[in-house]
């Protein structure tokens, strides 16, 4: 069943060099119940705007995207029932507790106390937040953080749930567990958007992986799919040979003489992620 | 929109600001101790604060005359005569002194002249010798008649002491000379009698409590809009730009609650906050003015206690209504302003401007003279501050009547606030603004090579204020000119081309790829004239009374209307076809191309019609000089841009303002010409104290007919534009069914 389906997206902003920046240029990808659909890409490469649009944050310029069958523009309430987004950046209020903030969010959900407490024991218990239940954000480490994000974007029980880059700067337990907890989810039915740039989570997680660069997606379906594409057992080179065949077309549109790089060892070429890497 | 999502987060962000300390110190610790430790500093200041006193030194003071000598024995007031003489390190000083005769010599105690020099730094080195704030020089041969010698006070007014010296000495001196003009009338026979004034037997009917208030009514409204501004401060800074710094601004905006519902909810927070600093204010004031008062009656300063005592309490409630409103307006404000900061420091930067604003209308009701009346009560702020007081006098009738007007205005402001601060939260490039590069070269680069057929919104701004600025400075520079028929045709001239269409033809030439889009130069239909046209002969009579209506209510200075007066004279004496080319048709074409042209090209952009109209007239307003013919223009401004909204470009509203110009010019002229009224016009003209004015008849039949042309105009237009859509969803139609025979 598929859950998410993006057509055609499209998002450009205002830009003071380019006239137009084009964050998205025509994407398209579905994303079913039941399995982790990774957006993997550098950063910069539009993965974010991407759910941001599918979490009805971002109004796209064109194109359609529909979470559970609603619009994302026109049916933007119903969309927001139906999906728990987790960020990066784990935003958490400095002076409430963990309980306070999930109990927040569930009221915003509009759950009724009956239902609304049991699933938060249930939840604090699964993600194992007893012990920090009542503690304040601002004292909270970053692995707290992120478990009182999920506890809030699971609150509500929705079918799907994105995760933008959650794994950032979580050190190598909690990310451990942050993965074991996407894969429950999974193994639950829910449909899960997992946006990352590290290999390693793509390999052990997603099911099917979109590469995004520059706005567009340079190709989908399941790891072994686009390694027999590709004829590369090495997802890592894989990539790499794909963002840097993108960088090769987009070199020859706008001066067809310059020699392509394809060539040059991975070793030298210039990575395309950033300082997160 | 749901109210439990408001609720919900009104609650949390409320609950959140309680337990932010720094908050809590700013909104409810500092107010409640700030009064109490004003209060106790001015109580010890008071106990050792003793009347000053001075020190004045005399030279020659064996010159006075012995028969009424200028210090008395038992001389008990502030000044400490010290009676000096001529010693030899003085006299050395003295000499140095140089107060010198036109013609003779240095000798410092012969008799004063009437032209001197005085080396200042050798007079300061003297006051400092002697140990004087001032000194007086009596020179030889003074008898006391003010009228053949002149006395010589030496004093240093950048000391404030010396200051209050050489005031005691006049005011000694003064009452010396009354004393000795009452002692010669004394000997003649006009007696003493003549220099008594109307004895005035004072009866003050106020009792002590307004008279308390009245001077709390100026001050109370002040400090407590003061502080419900700063109570909306830090709250809207962490609400908004606190929020996206930490991140939690993105859930929240993809939770179920919708844009307008977050907005609400922490408005109603920084509301709450802004409320509840003014109040801890007042009440904090109140009751250390109290206590403070009560001290300094019992140290026996009645008189002040009398005239600054605690407010009456009924007052406070007036208050308590007052603030309600503001706050909501100036957290609606800032809240908008502070959604703008990426950051809690970027918002304390946006921050400031707000105050600056927000700080002329609320000391404006502090002005003396300046009471509610139909003109101040439509000034957002002021008006809501002036009913107040009305209200905290007991003027209730005053207050009622004006009612209407300052709760439509202040509902207004604050519904416009609350729509900002929306609208601000439905924009993504304010939501998601990323770091902006300062490169002053690529931005130039950028204007030139991404410039559009029409100015942007932001163009046309900054267009609007350089030519305010210039028009500021420009008419300064022209200012000194003669009033006469050459000098208005220079002045108009030079305004109207140089400082009104020159910036805006500029920058439709360096902004724009289409000076005749951006200019709204566009073809008009016939009959789209042909009713402009004829609303302009029909408002004109509103418009004159509107006018007079606005000089009744903001009466003209002497020197204006003098002006005025003087400026019709020459236009009666001036061939009317130069007066009509300079004065009608030069402004029109001018003002229109750039207000109703360029300005509103830029405004209309992202559907910003109401904007467009809006910010034109005002602007159109602010361009005229004199504050009466501001307000008026303004008014035709809104029709103005309505008119150049509907007929979509300027070429009606240029045929508009060259009628209304002309009509005015031509009464003006034919008033001044004392003409006959044509016969094909008596109907609508009539003579009324020498002026030509419209007749009753034609001034109510013109509102009737105006309004007929309007609603015709609007109707029809928005006839055609539903044409169009169906025209083209028709095309949209035949096309599919088209495509899907195929």
């Amino acid at each position: 069943m598929e859950l998410v389906q993006v057509q055609n997206l499209c998002k450009s902003y205002p830009d003071a060099e380019l006239g137009e920046f084009k964050a998205l240029d025509n994407i398209s990808f579905v994303a079913r119940a039941g399995e982790v659909f990774g957006l993997l890409g550098p950063n910069g490469a539009g993965k974010t705007t991407a759910l941001r649009i599918l979490a009805t944050i971002l109004q796209p310029s064109s194109g359609t995207a529909k979470v559970f069958n609603f619009d994302v523009t026109t049916q933007a309430d119903y969309v927001r029932h139906s999906i728990g987004f987790v960020s990066n950046n784990t935003a958490i209020y400095d002076r409430m507790s963990a309980w306070e903030m999930v109990e927040y969010f569930g009221r915003l959900y509009a759950l009724h106390s009956d239902h609304l407490y049991p699933r938060m024991e249930k939840i604090f218990r699964k993600l194992q937040m007893d012990e920090f239940r009542n503690c304040p954000g601002a004292k909270m480490s970053t692995g707290m953080k992120q478990k009182v994000s999920i506890a809030r974007a699971l609150i509500h029980d929705p079918p799907v749930l994105i995760f933008d880059e959650a794994s950032l700067g979580l050190d190598v337990m909690v990310a451990r567990a942050l993965q074991a907890i996407v894969l429950d989810l999974r193994d639950q039915g829910k449909c899960i958007i997992y946006s990352t740039h590290i290999m390693r989570e793509v390999e052990r997680l997603c099911d099917r992986v979109a590469i995004v660069y520059k706005g567009k997606i340079l190709d989908t379906g399941t790891l072994p799919d686009l390694a027999n594409r590709h004829n590369q057992n090495d997802f890592e080179e894989l990539f790499f040979e794909l963002l840097m065949q993108e960088d090769v077309d987009l070199r020859m549109q706008r001066s067809p003489v310059s020699l392509p790089i394809a060539g040059v060892s991975p070793a030298l070429r210039p990575s395309p992620f950033g300082s997160n890497r | 929109m749901n109210w439990s999502h408001v609720k919900l987060i009104f609650h949390r962000e409320v609950r959140d600001q309680l337990r932010d300390r720094r908050t809590m110190f700013t909104i409810c610790v500092l107010p409640i101790l700030l009064y109490p430790l004003m209060g106790m500093v001015m109580l010890q200041v008071a106990q050792f604060h003793r009347e000053q006193h001075v020190s004045l030194g005399v030279f020659g003071y064996e010159n006075w005359p012995a028969s009424r000598p200028l210090i008395a024995d038992s001389d008990e007031t502030q000044i400490h005569w010290k009676k000096l003489t001529v010693t030899k390190e003085i006299r050395e000083t003295l000499g140095q002194l140089r107060i010198l005769e036109n013609n003779k010599g240095s000798e410092t105690e012969s008799k004063a002249p009437k032209n001197f020099i005085v080396d200042a730094k050798l007079a300061e080195k003297l006051l400092k010798e002697v140990q004087a704030d001032a000194i007086i020089w009596i020179p030889k041969g003074y008898d006391g008649t003010f009228t053949s010698t002149q006395l010589v006070v030496l004093s240093n007014q950048r000391w404030e002491r010396s200051q209050l010296a050489v005031r005691l000495l006049a005011e000694r001196l003064d009452s010396w000379h009354q004393a000795a003009v009452r002692d010669r009338l004394a000997s003649t026979t006009l007696g003493v009698s003549v220099l008594d004034p109307p004895q005035i037997k004072q009866v003050d009917v106020s009792v002590p409590e307004s008279k308390r208030a009245l001077i709390w009514t100026k001050i109370l409204p002040f400090v407590m809009l003061v502080w419900a501004l700063t109570g909306a401060f830090y709250p809207a800074i962490d609400l908004c730009a606190g929020e996206k710094e930490r991140g939690t601004l993105e859930t929240l905006l993809c939770s179920p609650a919708r844009r307008k519902e977050i907005v609400w909810g922490k408005l109603l927070t920084v509301m709450c906050f802004s409320v509840c600093t003014a109040l801890l204010n007042l009440f904090s004031m109140h009751f250390t003015t109290a206590i403070v008062m009560t001290q300094f009656s019992n140290m026996g300063a009645t008189e002040m206690v009398h005239s600054l005592g605690p407010l009456p309490i009924q007052s406070m409630g007036w208050l308590l209504l007052l603030v309600i409103p503001i706050s909501a307006m100036f957290s609606a404000l800032a809240l908008a302003v502070a959604s703008l900061a990426r950051s809690t420091k970027e918002g304390q930067y946006y921050l400031m401007p707000l105050l600056l604003v927000g700080m002329p209308l609320v000391m404006l009701p502090m002005i003396p003279g300046v009471t509610l009346s139909p003109g101040t009560s439509v000034i957002p702020v002021t008006g809501a501050v002036l009913m107040s007081r009305a209200m905290m006098d007991g003027e209730y009738t005053q207050a009622l009547l004006h009612l209407p007007t300052v709760a439509t205005i202040t509902v207004l402001c604050c519904l416009l606030s609350v729509r900002w601060a929306v609208r601000q939260f439905e924009s993504e490039s304010v939501m998601f603004r990323d770091s902006e590069r300062s490169s002053v070269t690529q931005w130039i680069r950028n204007v030139w090579r991404l410039r559009d057929e029409t100015p942007s919104v932001n163009e046309s701004f900054f267009c609007g204020l350089i030519i305010l600025i210039c028009l500021f400075f420009g008419r300064l520079s022209l200012g000194g000119m003669t009033l006469e028929w050459a000098s208005i045709v220079k002045s108009t001239v030079v305004i109207q081309i140089g400082v009104i269409l020159g910036p805006a033809l500029i920058m439709a030439a360096i902004l724009t790829r289409s000076i005749t889009k951006s200019l709204r130069l566009s073809r008009p239909s016939a009959m789209d004239m042909a009713v402009t046209i004829g609303l302009a002969f029909c408002l004109h009579p509103t418009y004159v009374a509107i006018a007079t209506a606005v000089s009744n209510e903001y009466k003209l200075g002497e020197q204006t209307t003098a002006m005025l007066t003087q400026f019709d004279d020459i236009i009666g004496s001036t061939s009317i076809w130069y007066v009509l080319l300079v004065l009608a048709l030069l402004p029109a074409i001018c003002e229109e191309l750039v207000f109703r042209g360029f300005l509103f090209a830029g405004l209309m952009r992202n559907g910003g019609h109401v904007r467009a109209i809006l910010v034109t007239a005002v602007l159109f307003g602010l361009s005229h000089g004199v504050l009466q013919q501001s307000i008026t223009a303004s008014i035709m401004g809104l029709v103005l841009g309505w008119l150049a909204y509907k007929t979509g470009g300027v070429a009606c509203t240029i045929a508009f303002h060259v009628v209304h110009n002309s009509i005015s010019m031509l009464l003006a002229a034919s008033s001044h010409n004392k003409q006959p009224i044509p016969q094909f016009l008596s109907w609508a003209l009539e003579i009324d104290d020498g002026r030509l004015c419209y007749s009753a008849a034609w001034s109510t039949l013109s509102v009737g007919v105006a309004i007929s042309l309007v609603a015709w105009t609007a109707t029809r237009n928005m006839k055609d534009r539903r044409t169009n859509v169906q025209k083209s969803w028709g095309r949209v139609a035949k096309e599919a069914k088209q495509a899907i025979a195929r």
